[in-house]
């Protein structure tokens, strides 16, 4: 049979949903004219075709930061534009309400980004409130080892021990290790870009927070150092703990 | 009541089945009834470092299966008293081990020894976990680079999770380091991870550690369990993890490199 799963014999398994994280073109709009749109992209394509080689097929998120709240928005004449220029629109991001509504019109997600209105915030020292205490959380006593996983679901994960290297550990909220921290660490799986990572040793293989990630080597400057990893301004920052 | 002791490692080629010799014979020379079983199906080892393998018969997984007594498949050691071998069958794959086979067995072996050795297959598959799914301790056999500390890492986990004790809810399996083929020449001049490197690593207490030797191959190749090869290192360090294992103290020996005197290094060995 060339098709073993004809809507006959559909088979049970559960459907298979899992996270990733992409890299993609942002477009930052300048006005609401597609018109004005079409022939700024013919220009800057025209000035370096290889702009136009790069763009073709690109996936692209619009970034409406420059539309003001109250400015009409003819986004499916926006989205053709882009299209006849061989662009893929897959988002929109830092909508107004009334755009957003728009774009769940036309089938068109809205990316979670910088907020629209927000003041830009100073880069360092890290902000000094604390993250909420959440109500799950998980206290881990013993080393974890290569090939183990834990997960702290709804709240933070504290390990008093060392997280080896080869081994997982997750949080919905904040990490604590008091151990070497030889492993990987993902703080905030759920999205929550407030959660961090706190360690005495930093040595990991990969630490994130809220999807944002890194792989970490030998060489780095706070390598085996007490370290907090946070999240700002959609990068991961990494700072020494002075304890 | 009998304790069920595994030698495990994860990585192959480390030292488990002259561990599991030595170790076995050790504590059957201090008057204990023990038992060393062979868990490594279809790649029989046990009995050739036993120096047993013309006496095997009968074999575990006949046990197992109901084709002979645990009595008929019991190998009595031609050096020590009280000790009895189980070897494993060299035809068979290690499907043929059953959860329920291997628990009726231990259960057996329970009345009638002080002390049982399970030498686990390398690997996690289950071989493996057979062989430490009974376990009250565990001896972890390490060597001091880098693979073996990441396998040995790995085991560990799997002992404190998939362990009768751990699906039970009991106390959790003892767990000892066992660090072997340590060279401290090596050490020294850097080829080698060091004691501190592998215990900083690990973090479990360390049972003992054997010197990389020649004598191990000369023993393993006669069927003669290290521990009985008079007057060598690893025979002496085997002696001291017996002796740790049954909560004697003992000093570390054999863990600094050897100086060799000038006349020696001039005219050799």
């Amino acid at each position: 049979m060339a098709n073993p799963r004809s809507p006959g014999t559909e088979s049970s398994a559960p459907l298979r949903v899992s996270g990733g994280v992409f890299t993609l073109s942002i477009l930052h709009l300048e006005s609401n004219n597609p018109q004005q749109l079409a022939q700024r992209i013919a220009e800057e394509h025209q000035r370096h075709p290889a702009a136009a080689d790069f763009h073709r097929h690109a996936p692209v998120v619009l970034d409406l930061s420059a539309i003001p709240e109250e400015a009409p928005l003819a986004l499916s004449a926006i989205l053709e534009v882009l299209r006849a220029a061989n662009w893929f629109p897959v988002g929109l991001r830092n909508a107004a309400p009334g755009h957003q509504a728009l774009a769940q019109d036309l089938h068109l997600p809205i990316l979670r980004g910088q907020d629209r209105n927000a003041a830009p915030q100073p880069e360092t020292p890290p902000p000094t409130q604390p993250v909420p205490a959440s109500p799950g959380g998980l206290i881990i006593d013993h080393p974890i080892r290569g090939g183990q996983r834990s997960y702290a679901r709804g709240g933070d994960l504290v390990c008093l021990a060392a997280v080896n290297a080869g081994a997982e550990i997750m949080a919905d909220g904040n990490i604590h290790v008091y151990g070497p921290l030889r492993g990987r660490a993902l703080a905030g799986v759920n999205g929550q870009d407030t959660a961090r990572i706190f360690c005495v040793s930093l040595e990991a293989e990969l630490v994130s927070v809220a999807g944002l990630y890194r792989t970490l080597e030998p060489g780095y400057p706070l390598w085996g150092k007490a370290a907090q990893i946070y999240s700002r301004d959609e990068q991961l920052h990494i700072t020494a703990l002075n304890l | 009541m009998a304790k069920i002791i595994v030698i495990t490692s994860g990585k192959g080629g480390v030292g488990k089945t002259t561990t599991s010799a030595a170790f076995a014979s050790g504590l059957a020379l201090r008057g204990y009834r023990t038992v060393v079983i062979d868990f490594d199906v279809g790649l029989r080892n046990l009995d050739l470092i036993m120096g047993c393998e013309r006496r095997v018969v009968y074999d575990l997984i006949n046990v197992i299966q109901g084709e002979a007594k645990l009595q008929q498949a019991l190998i009595k050691d031609k050096r020590c008293e009280n000790l009895y071998v189980l070897p494993t069958s060299q035809t068979r794959d290690k499907d043929a081990l059953t959860t329920a086979g291997v628990t009726a067995v231990m259960d057996e072996l329970r009345k009638e020894f002080d002390y049982i050795v399970c030498d686990s297959p390398a690997g996690i598959e289950s071989g493996a976990l057979m062989a430490l799914y009974h376990a009250d301790e565990a001896i972890v056999v390490t060597n001091p680079e880098v693979s073996s500390v990441r396998d040995s890492d790995r085991i560990l986990g799997i002992l404190a999770a998939r362990s009768r004790r751990a699906e039970q809810g009991e106390e959790p399996v003892k767990e000892h380091l066992l660090l072997t083929r340590y060279s401290p020449k090596r050490v020294e001049d850097g080829e080698m991870l060091s004691l501190e490197d592998v215990k900083e690593l690990l973090r479990t207490p360390l049972l003992g550690v054997i010197p990389e030797s020649e004598v191990i191959l000369q023993a393993s190749n006669q069927g003669i369990p290290a521990i009985h090869m008079e007057n060598s290192d690893v025979a002496e360090a085997y002696k001291d993890v017996v002796a740790r294992f049954l909560g004697e103290e003992r000093p570390l020996r054999f863990i600094q490199p050897v100086k060799v005197g000038f006349f020696k290094r001039l005219f050799g060995g």
